[in-house]
């Protein structure tokens, strides 16, 4: 199990100028009993609100249609039924691109007029082989499906007509960017950087496709969905001393047989694994902040920081997002985190009792009770593989 | 001569006590002390662990040998000063 593949999915949508709501809608889902991921990128008709609408309910419905195996051609049928018409152009319209994936390496793709996918592998476009498909009832809508094996360090690029339409109007740009020059700019990406994330592909490609506007100006919403295939980047995160002090023992040495990066979370944990595994830990002053007490360096270990206060913070940045002209040790801890792909938790359940003191400013959390809202949302917001054990 | 080593704890309940503002010891510290001191920052000394002695509360830093608890910037200064003096004499 360990050395199948991790999906990561990373996504990024600019909406047209002067929108304030996405017009193109991204759905994932993971399926963890199936080993399984879906992934959903849908254009309405239009921009704004409508175009929102359209393109929401397209993502919702295609999932569930996916989601429980039936047959797509059906499904896409209801789906067009379902469509509320547009009141200008009297059709109901949405297009739609799904990858569904699973861990084990097959992998489906279904296309309706949205740009085709770009794949990528070991740096070069590869054609995956793909079948038509039309309803009798809307005739002049096909669907593409491609089923390919997927391998490690392979990618998928969905991306809505926003991206491949990015500069029309722009006389350098005549035709637009074009499928080709996203493609050319994702192969030079790739081979400066090879193991860009999804998420940094995905973003990098948005804002190029804003480079060639008019202005800079998105004309369209213009939205991508990068999937990347490969070894999952593994993390543990040790946090509180165990109820019992016969664990401490065993709890240093997961750490020392841990592989993949190591994080410790909390002062007096920090003392247990510096004593049983004869390590030295020196205050990192290059992480200090007013709010957040400051990480210390230990060999070995990839992060050391305080517990309660970083934990509540990192809870926070998950949530708003990270601050990103900071360097604290919770900022570090945030960023830890959302680079791996499995998060082992291992949390010691000792109650700090001069946290229970009343005197102290403010109310401090229990540990096991933030942990746990930090790895919730690690699962459901941001699709991370999450163990966790109690000790 | 030696320098005064002052240890000051960034353990969590030091830290919301307020041990970040006596931190700014170790960017801007008074003059006359800045080449005398030593400023170690240290993770809980177990003393706000201490429930017997309620009266002393965090944040604890040790100048030397001496415990300073609800320490605060001014107060360290001062504690720095004495001990200081006191090894003069
Ligand atoms: S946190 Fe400072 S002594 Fe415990």
């Amino acid at each position: 199990m360990s050395d199948s593949l991790f999906i990561e999915i990373g996504t990024h949508q600019q909406q047209k100028h002067g929108e304030d709501c996405f017009g193109d809608t991204i759905y994932s889902k993971k399926i963890p009993e199936e080993r399984r991921i879906i992934s959903i990128l849908s254009d309405g008709l239009g921009s704004g609100v409508k175009a929102n609408i359209l393109s929401s309910m397209t993502t919702r419905m295609a999932m569930k249609f996916v989601e429980s195996n039936m047959e797509l051609l059906r499904s896409s049928e209801v789906m067009m039924d379902a469509l509320p018409i547009c009141q200008v152009r009297k059709i109901s319209y949405a297009t739609f691109s799904i990858v569904d994936s699973e861990l084990e390496g097959k992998t489906r793709i279904f296309e309706m007029d949205n740009p085709p996918h770009i794949f990528i592998r070991d740096g070069r476009p590869l054609n995956v082989k793909c079948k038509e498909l039309s309803s009798p009832k809307w005739k002049d809508r096909t669907i593409n499906i491609s089923q390919i094996t997927t391998q490690e360090e392979d990618r998928i690029i969905l991306m809505s007509d926003g991206v491949t339409q990015a500069g029309l109007g722009n006389k350098l740009y005549p035709l637009g960017w074009q499928r080709q020059g996203c493609l050319d700019f994702v192969l030079k990406t790739i081979k400066k950087n090879p193991h860009i994330s999804a998420h940094d592909l995905a973003k990098a490609i948005v804002h190029e496709a804003i480079e060639k506007e008019v202005e800079k100006k998105a004309g369209d919403d213009i939205s991508c969905v990068v999937l990347y295939f490969r070894k999952p980047r593994k993390l543990l995160v040790l946090t509180g001393p165990p109820f019992d002090e016969d664990k401490d023992k065993e709890i240093a040495e997961l750490v020392s047989y841990y592989d993949g990066k190591t994080a410790i979370c909390g002062g007096t944990t920090a003392n247990i694994i510096e004593r049983e595994l004869c390590l030295k830990c020196e205050i990192d002053k290059t992480s200090f902040d007013e709010k957040i007490p400051m990480s210390s360096i230990m060999e070995g270990i990839d992060l050391v920081t305080e517990g309660i206060l970083t934990l509540t913070e990192v809870y926070r940045m998950l949530k708003e997002g990270i601050d990103k002209d900071k360097n604290n040790a919770a900022v570090r801890l945030t960023r830890l985190l959302l680079d791996s792909d499995k998060i082992d938790f291992v949390v010691g359940t000792k109650i700090n009792i001069a946290h229970q003191d009343p005197n102290l400013p403010m109310e401090l959390e229990i540990r096991r009770n933030i942990v746990k809202k930090i790895f919730r949302l690690l699962q459901s917001q941001y699709l991370k593989e999450i163990s966790v054990r109690y000790v | 001569m030696e320098k005064l080593t002052v240890k000051i704890c960034s353990g969590t309940s030091c830290f919301v006590m307020g041990a970040a503002q006596i931190q700014a010891l170790e960017f801007t510290p008074p003059e006359d002390i800045a080449d005398k001191i030593e400023i170690i920052e240290v993770r809980c000394m177990n003393h706000c662990k201490d429930i017997d002695a309620t009266h002393r509360r965090g944040p604890f830093v040790m100048v030397g040998d001496e415990l300073v608890s609800e320490a605060t910037y001014e107060k360290v200064v001062n504690k720095i000063r004495e001990v200081l003096n006191k090894d003069c004499k």
